[in-house]
């Protein structure tokens, strides 16, 4: 019988100590205590203030029991729902468990056919949702840009309407008010079949950003309101600027993303108590040569994972940031940062990594980019599963079976656990010369381009219910109404 | 160069918010012209800063503090070119427009101008046109930098040039624009007068504007 022995399931890797990570979290309730936020939402103000905050002006200090409750009663671990039941597509949130998918709202995308960098059109928002279908290794949908051929206050609606249909894996949805986060959910809850439904199984999460330092604006807390009060998952994400919007060094960024995600995990929690959150951040540098901020400096995936930990330590989920790059094409600087801020995203078990698929510093959505990024995340998928140790796995009989001088290519042992224990790769290209050279001396680029195009030429996502077609018509077309009428009275 | 100058170079290069006043005094009170202090000192250290900066030898920060020295040093001598008649690079009203709240960007190309020795007005962020309007009316600026992020609200860019011509006052200043999602080409679709991809092109351009590059 074994004894007194410790398993390591999967490979470990930790940024902060013990020690660290509590100190790390009650100097981040300091913040909130102490310094607090300006929270320009008069009704957020009220509600915080009646369950304990103090409020002078638009100033908001919270007790740190306050925010130690709401993270006692945020769930550390829930399911997201593919809205065709797909138990595959399914999302458990929970210890030890990393998802990936891509960014909202980029101006710019990169056409696939054309490979041109143009503004982001209607269309772009279904193949994105449908390739996102297609990879094995995504696992909920954003749109990587705004539509820009549509009334601008309508795009965030539109790029709903136009993914649903053409993903059945989750959507993180973002809107610009009230009024089409009300549209969006309509979509959504009729495909759940109804509000109760989508409660126990939902869907779509709703994604808001307060602004740093220390502000949560009325957009921001609107939305999260809303959301609340509809029971819609929520993630909340600051995006500090270490340097420019936050403190240069990674520590201070972390307490004080975790400071603004805080002040909106206490007013969700507050509204609507036990509501599946995720706390965030985009955290990385201002680089102070370019004046960029920068999608693929190591800081960034540095900061990500001690923020996980931040998070996983306070019970919480995290959204998390990777896959993404400050390099303009498909290039191996693309492969690079992409890849390695995915490997550091799985490593620290970062619940949903989002970004995966922009460019150009977030300003341009690529298919080629996540779906090479689809290999890296499966290659660090393998890594993060880790080695399993036991008397089969080592072996020890099957060695002395086969002794000196023999091979394990017949083995029954080889047969049983070669498919499991090896990753096999889709993009990556392993044949030797002659073929490689057969195969007409294809680099990377070339087999990622022609993957995307083959799935978006062949693959067809699981169809959404007559209902809900319709009714993604009917809020288009109430919409429609509504900015042309607000549009006449402005003039 | 006269050695005092050479220091006073030196000391905007550095960054030395302390310093470069009590140098400008001195300079005053060894006899220098004030036009000369500026120009045959501060500047020459801080088109050094420029170049350093463009080579990758210097950092954001770095610039930024020689951008405070400049002004603190422009704080002492601005009274005495006034009054000397000597022609200043001006004033910049700088905002992020109705609807944005990005302004980091537009922060940077403020300070980056105040480096280059303008006045510089931060009207902040979503700043409606007509907040922009009055404060032109009362600040009589010579460049209005707008800051835009997104796609959405990059409109408001031209309505505020708009309302800068209802106003009469479009004829009065120069019209800057920038922010990630601009570009050359709706620049000049909307009427600016020039654009910036980066706060160093920024602080050229507005050089540029009022003639002094
Ligand atoms: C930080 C950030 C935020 C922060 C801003 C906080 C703050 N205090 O500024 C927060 C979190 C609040 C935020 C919110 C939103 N954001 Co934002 N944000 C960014 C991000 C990541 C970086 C911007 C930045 O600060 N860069 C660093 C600075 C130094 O660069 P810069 O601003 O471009 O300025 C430089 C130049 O452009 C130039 N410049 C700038 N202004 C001017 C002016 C003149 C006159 C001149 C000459 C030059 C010049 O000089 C500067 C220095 O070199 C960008 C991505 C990106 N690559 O830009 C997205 C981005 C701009 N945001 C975006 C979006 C969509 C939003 C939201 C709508 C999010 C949402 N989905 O809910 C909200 C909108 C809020 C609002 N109403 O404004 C999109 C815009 C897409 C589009 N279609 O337009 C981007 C591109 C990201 C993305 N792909 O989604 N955001």
């Amino acid at each position: 019988m074994r004894t007194n022995y410790r398993v390591n399931s999967g490979t470990r890797f930790h940024v902060f100590s013990k020690d660290q990570l509590e100190q790390l979290f009650w100097d981040t309730l300091h913040i909130l205590e102490y310094t607090g936020l300006d929270v320009h939402h008069e009704e957020a103000r009220e509600i915080l203030k009646k369950a304990g905050a103090w409020v002078d002006g638009i100033r908001v200090r919270l007790p740190s029991y306050m925010v130690r409750k709401a993270l006692s009663m945020a769930p550390r671990s829930f399911t997201l729902w593919a809205r065709d039941g797909d138990p595959k597509k399914n999302i458990h949130i929970g210890p030890g468990r990393a998802y990936f998918g891509p960014g909202p709202t980029c101006p710019n995308f990169i056409d696939p056919y054309t490979l041109e960098r143009r503004p982001y059109v209607k269309g772009d928002a279904e193949l994105v949702a449908k390739v996102v279908d297609a990879l094995p290794n995504i696992d909920f949908c954003e749109s990587l840009g705004s539509i820009s051929d549509v009334h601008v206050d309508l795009s965030a609606l539109y790029e709903f309407a136009y993914m649903f249909p053409n993903t059945s894996k989750p959507i993180v949805a973002w809107s610009f008010r009230w009024d089409d986060s009300e549209a969006i959910h309509k979509i959504a809850i009729t495909e759940a079949g109804g509000q109760e439904a989508f409660e126990r199984r939902p869907n779509y999460v709703h994604y808001c950003e307060p602004v740093s330092p220390l502000v949560s604006t009325f957009e921001a807390l609107d939305k999260l309101i809303f959301a609340a009060r509809h029971r819609v998952p929520l993630v909340f994400t600051p995006c500090p600027i270490a340097g420019a919007t936050a403190p240069c060094t990674l520590a201070g960024l972390i307490a004080q993303a975790a400071a603004e995600s805080w002040m909106g995990l206490t007013l969700a929690q507050t509204i609507a108590p036990g509501l599946p959150f995720f706390m965030g951040g985009v955290t990385s540098i201002l680089d102070m040569q370019t004046m960029i901020f920068s999608y693929g400096a190591p800081e960034l995936a540095l900061a990500e994972c001690g923020l996980t930990e931040l998070a996983h330590y306070a019970g919480i989920p995290l959204w998390n940031t990777g896959g993404c790059t400050d390099s303009k094409t498909l290039d191996e600087q693309a492969a690079i940062e992409g890849s390695f801020s995915v490997m550091a995203a799985a490593l620290c078990g970062g619940d949903l990594t989002h970004d995966v698929g922009y460019t150009e510093s977030a300003m341009t959505g690529s298919l080629f980019q996540l779906c090479m990024m689809d290999e890296a995340i499966g290659w660090s998928r393998r890594v993060t599963r880790g080695i399993e140790v036991n008397e089969e796995t080592l072996a020890v009989e099957v060695i002395k079976s086969v002794g000196p001088n023999g091979h394990y290519l017949r083995h029954p042992h080889t047969r049983k656990f070669f498919k499991t224990e090896f990753w096999y790769p889709t993009l990556c290209d392993r044949h030797n010369y002659e073929e490689w050279s057969a195969a007409g001396s294809l680099p990377m680029r070339e087999r990622v381009i022609a993957k995307v195009r083959e799935i978006l030429e062949t693959h067809t996502p699981p169809p959404i219910k007559k209902e809900t077609r319709d009714v993604i018509e009917k809020v288009l077309a109430d919409a429609e109404a509504r900015v042309k009428s607000t549009d006449t009275k402005k003039k | 160069m006269s050695k005092i100058l050479e220091q006073l170079a030196t000391a905007i290069i550095e960054g030395d918010i302390d310093n470069t006043p009590k140098l400008v005094q001195k300079a005053l009170d060894e006899g220098l012209e004030p036009l000369s202090i500026l120009n045959d000192g501060m500047v020459m250290g801080m088109n050094e800063v420029g170049r350093r900066f463009k080579a990758g030898e210097m950092f954001v920060p770095e610039v930024l503090m020689s951008a405070e020295a400049m002004q603190a040093g422009l704080k002492i001598l601005r009274p005495l070119l006034v009054s000397s008649g000597a022609k200043l690079l001006g004033k910049v009203i700088m905002a992020t427009v109705q609807g944005d709240l990005h302004d980091i960007g537009k922060n940077l190309v403020g300070m980056m101008c105040e480096g280059a020795g303008f006045e510089v007005i931060d009207l902040g962020f979503d700043v409606p046109a007509e907040r922009i309007v009055q404060a032109v009316k009362e600040h009589k600026p010579d460049i209005v930098g707008l800051s835009a992020l997104l796609t959405t609200t990059m409109r408001q860019m031209a309505y505020t040039i708009k309302a800068l011509e209802e106003a009469g006052l479009r004829d009065k200043v120069k019209v800057m624009v920038g922010g990630a999602p601009v570009d050359a080409e709706f620049a000049k679709k909307i009427g600016a007068d020039g654009y910036g991809s980066n706060a160093a092109a920024g602080a050229e351009l507005a050089k540029k504007l009022v003639g002094a590059a």
